[in-house]
């Protein structure tokens, strides 16, 4: 690996400080899962790594508050996972956080580094997005809400500015009944990358939330509000022509070695009907955690 | 407590490998020691144009930078059966990942550094990397013809081709022929602990470090290598953490040696995950096979064609080629059989033994084949093996060791365990196979054995103890014979100055030739126990018998302690055996001799098939070895266990993926997927049949590579029975299985 200088702020105003003076060879460390195998591989040489876990406003807690539920960015995802709140309210974040890498991974990686790192395959957006998730970003300029299916751009690259950082993730509290679910795509049951990551949420207006990850450049939020998925009396062949139209987007890789873009578009269709179909069990079920 | 053979007592060493207090060499502190890193090329195949070191050797800390030209020229070429690797690539490299040059510095991080700023300015020359770009009449050659002078296959990428056959398959009718072409994929052995390498001057000679299965195999390429006679290159062999056949024979051993002499201090190289892809792996093949049945379901004859995708230097891979093709009609009554098998070069990674050695590639075809045969005939495929399977003492090979086990017992155990014939649950199916794997066909161990003045003991056994428990085995073998208990028994190993040699830590052998050399050795301590207790007692020694650690006196029993302290007398001492075991070869054999034990196997899966996704979930595994006598039963059902899930790996997921140039586009972990503990069977069961007809001490047989030899067969016929879907390439992943079922899927 490269040498680097490390940087550990203990407030954000020394982090904006390190941040403004490194500019773009500046790296932030939270859990470095994803962070360190792109050191070690040499396809990122940061001249500063910035760890921020010692920032107080970034610390990992989970507090619910105003309606709504506020994720600290440090928050690993075994926390997540674990998290009652999270499962009761938000139960496919909670079965994304779960299967995020294997379980020393889980007590590493953060939320904040998730979502910032930008994969396209990174497990919890999908469920952020049906959630209407907001990420709270900090420069110094103060602090702002960027709805999260406006921070997603592609690969590694979000609509943070220079020198901001995400200090939370909000989750709005439901306001009436929902089911949700996360599901995906694996070459193997163990720990791996997803081939197709996808929530799904079904609120009791009948409206359904589908969003999806690895195939295309961004994870991707599509709604159906004609309320044809949520009709237990719709035949397969509605159902089928709905999911067609909001998977319309995906545009998954050629170049991909993990899954060839015929077997992902195959596998979103079955994997959105099969979490539509769980997420309308929970719902009748009150959305408890499956 | 006494380590009876048969009993399963605690592994030797086990608590070190899982406590981290096992010294593997990569935990082998020198002082003043080298970080060695290698210089590769980001391409398949390149001419060499020029190699600038100056910007590496300004780096601080770096004390050597060493390419082709600093070594002793024409630069030395070694390998086990051709000597065509060179230290260093001279003037072309030949695979992805071949070293051009190697820096020495203070610190990993040094090397690292350094290894990048070395500046190679190559040209990249077309490769081949599949079996149909190598056979190419246009190909470019792999190896220069002038390394195979006289050979008349030297001006292809045809290294040799392997014929064995009996029987006249071309005049022999058949009531039904069935023939298809199957592709097992290329895979490494992703061993726990990457190779390691360490050298260091030493006297007038030099030691070497090395995680090697065969130490004395690479004592000789060295000694070769640098003109030093035997005694003076010592080779140190820690207990490797993991092998499977990848860390048979010498790989950058010359180098770092080579490199610790012009550097007069020790240098290490320890390979990264990612090197290891590019040190060592399997061949992938592709077999054709022509099966001819009788209408009864017997068979007519078996006309198979492999070809294996051997890599760009022939490491041990055309042995692998010529040995695993060799029982590949199986354990059947086969009157006519015709086996061709190419090894064919390619700008690959050299391909060497590997778990199975060259037989699990065609076991996938035949016994597919057999599979599709039983189908087209409406019998069942279990009835149909049973009828063709040789019984014992059959000379199902006509011109080598017959059938030497009741291998129908292992077959019915199997088909039992799984539930054969009973009714399954809607989306399941059932598969079985069997596998058969040539043994050994020459061996040579020796072992010394000292009981000392207290009645403990010392085995010094050259095998390496790679995870397969082979110290424990031995530990014992000496225990019961010598009346030891097993914490007072110590196993030396892995060090050529102070332990006896022996040929090679390969085949599953250990326990049969090296503890039949302990065993030897123990036998030789108890005659001198039993002349020490005729002097004693004063009477004739055929009056007496020693035998699993008691002396049998007339009218009474004593521990063999009780004679050899009294024995030795005031001034202690010990007693020293030397025990030998040689299997020798025949030249006229295909093999160069015949087989030693055949290693057999009978595996059966349940499989669950997701329709829409492809995913197969394994509901139930059995596998059935015929292990003749098990010394410690915990430790063959280990090593079952352990083959079958490495087996579920080349049958699943695991494959390497080339880009369009040549270049491994999955190294390491991330997208090389093996098998993890979530991905095992829901239920793995593993049972042994066990008739004492080995050749090994107490009946036994080498058991640790037929739990892998027909996995891919027995899930794919439970796959298809399940689906109807017939897949012939390998692994079966779920996009594989729903892209055949989405095109119908009967192949």
């Amino acid at each position: 690996m490269r040498s680097f200088a490390y940087s550990r702020p203990a407030t954000l105003a020394q982090a904006f400080k390190t941040l403004e003076s490194g500019g773009s060879d500046c790296r932030l460390l939270a859990g470095g899962t994803d962070l360190i195998i792109r050191l070690r591989d040499g396809s990122l040489q940061p001249t500063i790594v910035v760890d921020v876990k010692r920032i107080p406003e970034l610390r990992p807690v989970i507090r619910e508050e105003a309606g709504r539920l506020t994720i600290g960015a440090t928050t690993v995802m075994s926390e997540i996972a674990a998290d009652e709140r999270v499962r009761r309210h938000f139960v496919a974040l909670a079965e994304a956080a779960a299967v995020v890498g294997a379980v020393q991974i889980r007590n590493r990686a953060t939320l904040g580094g998730n979502i910032c790192n930008a994969s396209p395959a990174a497990d919890t957006a999908p469920a952020l997005l049906v959630y209407g998730a907001q990420v709270v970003a900090i420069g110094s300029a103060g602090s702002r809400r960027i709805p999260i299916r406006d921070f997603f751009v592609r690969s590694g690259e979000t609509t943070l500015r220079r020198g901001e950082l995400v200090m939370a993730i909000e989750l709005p509290l439901p306001t009436q009944r929902t089911g949700s679910v996360h599901l995906r795509r694996t070459r193997r049951r163990g720990h791996d990358l997803a081939s197709v990551t996808l929530a799904c949420l079904v609120d009791a207006a009948g409206v359904t939330r589908l969003a999806f990850g690895s195939v295309g450049p961004r994870p991707v939020l599509a709604v159906d509000s004609s309320g044809v998925l949520a009709d237990d009396a719709a035949d397969d062949d509605a159902k089928g022509a709905v999911l067609e139209e909001l998977f319309a987007t995906a545009s998954p890789s050629a170049g991909s070695m993990r899954a060839s873009p015929e077997y992902r578009r195959a596998m979103l269709r079955v994997l959105g009907r099969r979490a539509v179909g769980i997420a309308l069990d929970r719902l009748a079920g009150g959305g408890a955690p499956g | 407590m006494i380590g009876r053979v048969g009993a399963s007592p605690q592994r030797v060493g086990g608590r070190g490998r899982v406590t981290g207090l096992q010294h593997y060499v990569a935990d082998i502190r020198l002082p003043d020691i080298l970080h060695a890193k290698l210089v590769t090329l980001d391409c398949a195949r390149a001419r060499i144009v020029s190699i600038d070191t100056s910007a590496a050797e300004r780096v601080p800390g770096v004390r050597l930078v060493m390419t082709a030209a600093d070594l002793p020229q024409p630069v030395p070429r070694f390998g086990p059966q051709f000597q065509d690797r060179p230290v260093l690539a001279v003037g072309e490299t030949k695979y992805h990942g071949e070293p051009v040059a190697a820096v020495a510095a203070d610190s990993r991080d040094a090397a690292d550094e350094a290894a990048r700023l070395v500046k190679v300015e190559y040209e990249e020359l077309p490769a081949v990397f599949t079996i149909e770009g190598a056979l190419d009449p246009a190909a470019p050659l792999v190896q220069d013809a002038a390394l195979r002078p006289g050979d008349n296959l030297a001006a292809t990428n045809v290294l040799r081709e392997h014929l064995v056959g009996w029987g006249d398959v071309e005049a022999t009718q058949a009531d039904l022929v069935i023939e298809h072409t199957y592709e097992f994929p290329m895979v490494t052995h992703f061993a726990i602990e990457p190779h390691a390498f360490m050298a260091a001057p030493d006297g007038d000679g030099i030691a070497v470090w090395s995680s090697i299965q065969h130490p004395n195999w690479l004592q000789k390429v060295l000694a070769d290598i640098l003109g030093l006679p035997l005694a003076k290159v010592r080779v140190h062999a820690p207990d490797p953490g993991g092998a499977f056949g990848g860390k048979q024979h010498a790989k950058y051993e010359p180098l770092v040696a080579l490199m610790a002499l012009r550097a007069d201090r020790p240098v290490r190289l320890v390979l990264t995950l990612e090197e290891t892809f590019q040190a060592a792996r399997r061949a992938s093949a592709k077999i054709r096979v022509r099966t001819g049945f009788h209408s009864d379901g017997t068979f007519a004859f078996q006309d198979i064609a492999a070809d294996y995708l051997i890599g760009a230097y022939a490491d041990i891979a055309d042995r692998v080629v010529g040995k695993g093709s060799y029982p590949g009609c199986g354990p059947y009554r086969v009157p006519a059989a015709r086996i061709t098998a190419r090894s064919i070069l390619s700008n690959t990674t050299p391909s060497t033994a590997f778990r199975g050695f060259g037989a699990p590639q065609v076991n996938w075809a035949v016994e597919s084949n057999i599979d599709a045969g039983a189908l087209a005939l409406g019998i069942d495929r279990l009835e149909l093996r049973l009828l063709n399977l040789a019984r014992l003492g059959e000379a199902f090979i006509p011109f080598d060791t017959p059938a030497d086990g009741h291998w129908e017992q292992v077959v019915r155990r199997a088909a039992e365990l799984i539930g054969w014939g009973t009714p399954l649950p809607p989306g399941r199916g059932r598969g079985i196979a069997v596998g058969i794997k040539s043994g050994p066909t020459t061996g040579l161990s020796y072992a010394t054995v000292r009981l000392l003045a207290d009645g403990s003991v010392i085995v010094f056994a050259g095998t390496s103890d790679m995870g397969q428990g082979a110290r424990t085995i031995l530990a014992q073998i000496a225990s019961d014979e010598l009346g030891a208990p097993l914490d007072w028994v110590t196993v030396v190993m892995g060090d050529t100055a102070v332990v006896p040699y022996d040929q090679q830590t390969s085949a599953s052998r250990s326990t049969v030739l090296m503890g039949n050399a302990v065993l030897d050795a123990c036998r030789d301590i108890q005659s001198k126990v039993r002349a020490m207790a005729a002097r004693l007692e004063g009477i004739d020694p055929s009056e007496i018998a020693v035998e699993h650690g008691v002396v049998l006196l007339p009218g009474r029993e004593v521990p063999i302690v009780d004679v050899l302290k009294p024995g030795l007398g005031p001034l202690g001492g010990e007693l020293i055996g030397n025990g030998e075991m040689r299997k020798e070869g025949d030249p006229g054999h295909p093999l160069g001799g015949s087989v030693a034990f055949f290693e057999f196997n009978c595996t059966a899966i349940e499989a669950e098939v997701d329709r829409e996704t492809g995913d197969i979930v394994l509901v139930r595994h059995v596998t059935v070895s015929d292990v003749g006598k098990a010394l410690n039963p915990l430790q063959v059902r280990m090593q079952d266990e352990g083959a079958a899930v490495m087996g579920l790996g080349h049958t699943l997921m695991e494959h390497y993926i080339f880009d369009g140039s040549g270049r491994i586009r999955n190294l390491g972990a991330i997208d090389y997927r093996i098998p993890t503990s979530m991905d095992l069977p829901l239920e793995l069961l593993s049972d042994m049949v066990e008739n004492e007809d080995g050749p090994g001490p107490y009946g036994s047989k080498g058991m640790s590579e037929g739990a892998l030899l027909c996995v891919s067969a027995a899930v794919a016929g439970a796959v298809h029975e399940a689906t109807g879907t017939v897949i012939r390439d390998l692994p079966l992943t779920p996009e594989r299985v729903w892209r055949s079922l989405q095109e119908g899927g009967n192949g």
